[in-house]
Formats: C-alpha cells, structure tokens, sequence
C-alpha cells in the first residue's frame, strides 16, 4: 500500500510532505530544492502551459505578446493565454460571487452559474481544474525526487471554508487524479506539527494568517488527542490583501496615464509583496517599480505600512475574540499561542496577537512549512502509524434548513465536533403531496436567505397519503471532513428513501466525469503543443486587428510604417504555419510595437470625434 | 440480527462489537452509547475521559483504509459519540434529553414566567423597552448602565439555578419522592433556567443594538 502524502494547497505557495522515521519532511523540487511551489497556474486554449515558477514567468510574456486582456483593454474578448495567481479565493464561490476587482482581474464566463469559470480563448477552467494542476506538479516532485507515485493524500482547507470551499478542494483531488482521504483544518494540522515536538497537556491558539485566509483555532490538547474548542476566521484575508494595499498605495503616486499599464500594476504587486516582506526587518524601505523605460522610486516606512495593516489586523482580532467567546475561555486561560501562515512574519501582527493573549506567541517552525507537515502527521495518523494522536475538530459554520417563514432553522451549531449527525422528522402538509423540499443553508445568520444556500434536496416520489401521515426520518451528518451528507429513510418501512441532490454551487458529478476524462486526453498532449497553441492564437488575434485597422483607417497609417507593418505581417503568418512557439511570440511582439503608434492615431481620431459630437449635442 | 461490519459477529447493543471492539454504527440513546446507565447526575471528567477513550476506538481516523461497510460504521458511531457526549456534558441539556427519553417535553420558548422571577422580569422588560425607544445621549448611557447592572443580577441567578440543578439530579437519581415529582421538579427548575437564559440574550441584544447606534 502507498503512503499518504500531506499537501498544504495554498493561496501564495503549495507545498507536499510525508511521514518519515525521522518526523514529517517537506519534499522540495529536486532540481533547485525550494520547499515551495508557487500557486500560480497558466492556462492556454488547449491546456496548461505552466505551474509555479514557470507560470510566473510566462506572466510577463504574455504581457508582451499581445493585447486583449488585462484592465483597460477591450471588453468582452477573452485572452489567448491567462496565468491565474489565488486560484484558492475562488473555489467553491459561484458566478455571482465573484468580487469587482477580481472581474477586472480576470475574464469570467457564466457568472449566472453555480462555478466560477476562467475563459481563455474557447476555453474554460473551473477552479478545481486550476487547483488540480497544482496538485498533478506537486506529484510530479515528489515522482522525480524518489520515483514514487503520489495516489492517496491528506489536504488541508482553511478552518472556516465552509461546505462547497470543502467539496470543491475534494474536487480538485479528484481531478488530478489523487484519493483523497481526508480534508484536515489548516490550524489544526499546525497545531499537530507542534504537538509531535513537544507532547504537552493544555489549551493552545493557531493563529492562521495565510496568503488569502485567515483562521484561528482554540484547542484543548491531552494525552494525544487534539480536541477543537471554537474556530472563526475569514475566508477572504490575508496577506495579499496587504500586498494588495501597498500596491494600490504605490500606484496612487503615479500620474493618472501612468496608472493605466498593467506592466506597472504588476511590477507594483511584485514590489508591494517584497517591500513588506523586508519591512518585517527593515524600519524602512525603497520600492522600485520598472517598466519599460520607466523607473519609479518610492520609500516606505514601516509604521506607514502598519498604519495601512491596521484595519484588516483587527479584523483579526475581532476573530480571535468571537473565538474566545464560543470556548469560554479567557486569553490569560490559554497555555501558548502558535503563529502559522508567511504574513504572521509581520511585526505588528506578531505585537498584537501577544497585546491580545497577553504572551509571546510561538513560531520555533517556519510559518511557511508548518501545516504541510501537520498535513503528513496526520497521513501518518490515518495508516496507523500514529495511534497515540487523535484529532476531534468542529464545524465552522451551523449548518440549518429554511422553514415555511423563511427563517433558519438551526440543526447543527457552528463549533460541533465533528463527526455529527442530526435526524429531523418530515412530514407532508397537503394531502397526496408528491415531494417535500428541503433547503439546506449555512451560516449565522438568522433569516435562511442571508445565509449561504448549501443544497436543495427533494424527498421523494411519496406515496399518495393524508396530509401528515408520511414519516420520513432525514439524517444530516457532517462527516471528518466537514462535509454534509443527507440521507432519508421511511420510519413506517425502515426503508432508504430516495433523496434528489440539487448542489447550489459546485461541480456536479457527470461534469468532474468529463473533466477527467478531457485531462487524460490532454495529459498525453506535450507542453510545446500547448505553448504553440497560445502563441498561434495571439498570432491571430494581433493579425486580425491589424487587418481591420489597415482596411478601416488607410489614411491614418504612413507609406513606410504600412511597408514595415506588411513585411511584418507577412513574416508572421508564415511563422505561424510551422511548430516554432518562440519565433511566432517574437513576431508577435514586433507586429505589435510597430502597429502601436498607428493604433493610438485611431484612437486619438475617436476621441476627437467623440469631443466633437458632444459639441454638437450640446448647442442650444 | 444486526452483525459487526468488521467480524460479522453477531453484535451486542453498544458501540463498538464485544468480540472485536470495533464499530457497530448502530442507533443508541446518548447513555447508552457512553456505556452509562440512565442517571442524571454525572461526573464531568469521569465522562470526559470515557469519550475520549471510546473516540480512540472508533474515530472514522482509525479506519481510514478500511472497507466502505466500516468506515460508514465508524462514521455513524462517532457521529452518535459526539452527539451524545455534547448532550450529556451540558447539565440542562442531560436534564431535558432526560425528560425526553420518558416522553416528556419542555416547550423551547418557554412563555410563562416562573412566579419567583414575575417582578424582576417586569422591571427589566420596562427598561429594555425604555433603552429602544430612548434617543442616544446621558439618558440612554444612565439606562444602559442600570441594564448592565441588572444583567450581573440575572447572571448570578442563572449560576444559582444551574448549581441548584446539579444538587438536585444527585436528589432526583435516589429517586427520592417517585417519578412524577422527580419530572415536575425537573421541569420546573428547567423552566426556569431556560427563562433566565432567554432573559439574558434579550439583555445582550439590546446592549448590543444601543452600542451600535
């Protein structure tokens, strides 16, 4: 039987251990050795063309090559290439879902649906798919460090994911291929990390603040079994949103035309996250943002950067509070408190986790690898190999249906331990009623419909009795891996009663079905297939326009620039024909500089007209 | 007859097999899956410790590579182990669970107020009405600290009746007086604490609502 491997999949980086004699091990890329792989995906029309660094690194040249996507450009068409950076933020969140800054950030399809969907050329991911390829390059490490196969795996979620986040994440393991065994709570497997190093009795705080999310658990550790008291956190919070802040900071500086280029924009969050990383040492700093032939310099401080920090600090806080409240427990009850997640490297979050707790909180293992191997204790705790740990963690959310009011009923409380099961009695109202609808939501809130819908299950054919006379027994329970499962079962017969499944958001099964079956096909297809395929399609997407422009505009364009633009043109749709994914790029790129002066005339042409209109318009 | 998943033993009426110790999956009463009998006086920490050992055995953790037939069994077995533990724990809950297991009910938003508490429910239900309508300055501040006055005086009460409770069950379980006084006294200190309780979210909220304004 294989081993079980612990995978943190993370918003920033991505990481894979395993038990070893010695303890849990971070297995690195054998090549350069980095523990981390960055949780970047790029996604070309016929496949993935990169993950993690190499991702990275297409993002800009997929800038270069061509237009059509990015802030600012032309609405509506979708962008030959995208390399798709906190593929986390958007499991498990339908269409709607889907914050403003994030649509500028990307081109979405079906934001009606139940799944968020990335578009790129005719193509779309779903973020399982995205997450997926992250896990399949995870597998590819470990596959070249010891030739051993990745099949079964531990993989760990933020505390407060809630229902569909989960189901999403088991989702994505399916996609690449991978059983996944069980889901583990990112604090918690921090907490089973600390825990084999020093075995103690008592009661601990995981305070999470990762790339994307943030979590705390309160814990009561003894003899081995590492129960949850309360959990809460936001499951949109973290250090890019820091990031997030310095980039936009940074960018108010510039001149307005300036703000426009997408270059500068992403030079800016490259900056943003370096600038605050060496401010967690450093009083001050200098960032410097280069572009083209622009070069920026700005200082920053850090008290200017705490400042910044300190509204989504306290959010923090007001966490850990709520937390505390739910357990009963004062801060001066607790024995230690553990810091997890690369962004608790910041001073001011150190200050006031201890200012909260009243005491220095704890990171004797690095923030960035501790839940990784948690993930692989706990591997470890699954196959037997650890029979002296046990983990009991709870529910984030209650977990209720919608009654005839359209009020909340609450059938399970948030901070249950897990494993739970409720069973309530349903009945018909009318006589020869057929079906009984049930709505199943999550959340605090008191009306069904402010809460987040979970699934609608429909009972049912029933035979055709008196109103009330039906007794069905429906059990909602939430397995280990905060998962709900409902079952129904007839009291009079003590039979298994039909129940149809309607997911509010996720992938249904014959969906994960196709995709599996189109990521076979697309596994045997090779990466410069793959890279061929996007340069071909921004090929034609810059040919295109160039045509159109030549036939619309003839009179704006210069004898020599139309003799260059041709020349070029020309040379490109022969390139395009063969296999050489660097020279169509390289062409790419050229016919795009030279058709650039000609395009702004057109532009500047329309905006004059636009002007003169309105002139018109606004005569008496 | 109902057989172990694991052995195929015929299976006794606990949670796990007593041939081979591992879950059966089966629907217990909260007593029952603790292996305890039916008492409404527990020691917290006695019962504490038999969770965590009977969770050791059973956790869905300790059959993770197992067949689908014993991984649902653990599953369920732990589902009702917590279950049960939860409801036990809590002494109001154990009390009303009790009262359920002999068919009795106690109505969740209990109406009526306990005789002993009419005139201090009526005074602070005059206050709390006073706090809604009274616009933000000196006024509402003197109100909102009378009201968190009062809400020590209600808490202190809840503890009381809480403590009363626990000495009581110790009473009730040498069945002192017959079934029927031991359900109506029961009910009747259960009445009251799930009142006080009430009471005090009320108090919460309207705290909280005059602090956000």
């Amino acid at each position: 039987m294989s081993r079980i491997f612990g995978i943190d999949l993370g918003t920033t980086n991505s990481l894979i251990a395993v038990m070893e004699d010695a303890g849990p091990r971070i297995i690195g890329d054998p090549a350069t050795g980095a523990t981390l792989l960055p949780s970047v995906v790029a996604l070309g029309p016929e496949g993935t063309i990169g993950v993690g660094l190499k991702a990275a690194e297409l993002e800009g040249k997929l800038d270069d090559w061509g237009r059509g996507q990015g802030p600012g450009d032309q609405a509506g068409s979708a962008p030959a290439a995208v390399v798709v950076r906190s593929v986390k933020r958007y499991m498990g969140l339908g269409g709607a879902e889907v914050a403003p800054e994030d649509r500028i950030r990307y081109s979405f399809a079906d934001l009606g649906g139940p799944v968020v969907r990335f578009q790129v050329s005719g193509r779309l991911y779903t973020p399982p798919q995205v997450s997926a390829e992250i896990l399949r390059a995870l597998k590819a490490r470990v596959k070249a460090s010891s030739g051993e196969s990745v099949e079964r795996v531990v993989i760990t979620v933020p505390a407060y994911f809630n229902d569909a986040q989960r189901q999403a994440t088991k989702d994505a393991g399916r996609l690449a291929e991978v059983e996944v065994v069980r889901l583990v709570n990112e604090p918690t497997a921090a907490s089973l990390a600390y825990g084999l190093n020093a075995m103690t009795a008592g009661r601990i705080a995981v305070y999470d603040l990762g790339g994307g999310t943030f979590d705390v658990s309160l814990l009561s550790v003894k003899e081995g079994i590492f129960e949850v008291l309360a959990t809460n956190g936001d499951t949109h919070l973290g250090g890019d949103d820091i990031d997030r802040l310095i980039e936009e900071w940074l960018m108010e500086q510039l001149s307005p035309p300036l703000r426009q280029s997408r270059q500068l924009w992403r030079a800016a969050r490259t900056a943003a996250e370096a600038a605050k990383c060496r401010l967690s040492a450093a009083e001050r700093t200098e960032l410097v943002l280069q572009a083209a032939d622009i070069t920026v310099r700005r200082e920053l401080e850090r008290s200017q950067l705490e400042r910044m920090a300190e509204p989504l600090v306290n959010r923090t806080l007001a966490c850990c509070r709520r937390a505390l409240e739910d357990a009963k427990l004062k801060p001066e009850e607790l024995d230690a408190v553990v810091l997890v997640g690369g962004a608790t490297r910041m001073p001011l979050v150190r200050r006031r986790v201890a200012e909260l707790f009243g005491r220095q909180p704890l990171c004797s293992i690095n923030p960035d690898e501790v839940v990784a191997l948690g993930a692989a204790v706990q591997a470890a705790v699954l196959t037997g190999g650890r029979k002296d740990m046990l983990l009991l963690d709870v529910v984030p959310l209650s977990l209720g249906i919608e009654t005839m009011g359209g009020v909340m009923e609450r059938l399970i409380h948030r901070n249950t331990t897990i494993p739970t099961s409720v069973t309530e009695m349903f009945t018909t109202a009318v006589d020869d009623q057929t079906h009984v609808d049930i709505h199943v939501v999550q959340g605090e809130r008191e009306i069904a419909h402010d809460n987040r819908s979970l699934a609608r299950f429909k009972l049912g054919p029933l035979e055709p009795a008196p109103a009330g006379t039906p007794r069905i027994e429906v059990t909602f329970l939430i397995d280990a891996n905060g998962i709900l499962n409902v079952t129904a079962r007839d009291q009079r017969t003590g039979r298994e009663h039909s129940l149809e499944v309607k997911p509010s958001y996720g992938l249904t099964e014959e969906e994960i079905e196709r995709m599996l079956e189109e990521s076979i096909e697309r596994g045997e297809q090779d990466l410069e297939q793959r890279m061929l395929a996007v340069a071909r399609n921004q090929a034609d997407q810059i040919l295109q326009a160039a045509r159109r422009q030549l036939a619309n505009f003839p009179a704006l364009v210069e004898p020599q620039e139309r003799t260059a633009i041709d020349r070029c043109a020309a040379r490109l749709e022969a390139a395009r024909l063969g296999t050489d994914h660097e020279l169509i790029a390289r062409l790419t790129q050229e016919l795009n500089e030279l058709t650039t002066p000609f395009a702004e005339r057109i532009m500047n042409q329309a905006i004059k007209q636009a002007l003169e209109r309105k002139s018109v318009e606004q005569l008496p | 007859m109902v057989r172990c998943p694991s052995c195929a033993a015929p299976s006794g009426t606990g949670l796990v097999c007593e041939r081979c110790g591992r879950p059966l999956g089966e629907e217990l009463d909260c007593f029952a899956a603790l292996g305890l009998e039916p008492r409404l006086a527990l020691d917290g920490a006695a019962l504490e410790s038999r969770y965590h050992e009977l969770g050791r055995r059973i956790h869905p953790d300790r059959f993770a590579t197992d067949d689908a037939a014993v991984r649902a069994a653990s599953l369920r077995a732990m589902a009702l182990l917590t279950r049960s533990y939860r409801t036990l724990r809590d002494p109001i809950s154990r009390g009303l669970y009790w009262l359920e297991l002999r068919g009795e009910k106690l109505a969740e938003d209990n109406k009526t107020v306990p005789p002993e508490l009419a005139e201090m429910v009526f005074e602070i239900q005059e206050q709390l009405a006073e706090l809604g309508a009274s616009p933000a300055g000196n006024d509402r501040d003197r109100l909102r600290g009378e009201i968190e006055g009062r809400r020590a005086e209600v808490r202190s009460r809840f503890d009381r009746a809480h403590r009363e409770l626990e000495g009581n069950f110790v009473r009730w379980d040498r069945n002192a007086g017959g079934q029927d006084e031991l359900t109506a006294g029961l009910k009747q200190a259960l009445s009251k604490i799930a009142y006080l309780r009430t009471l005090l979210r009320d108090m919460d909220r309207a705290l909280a609502a005059a602090a956000e304004n």
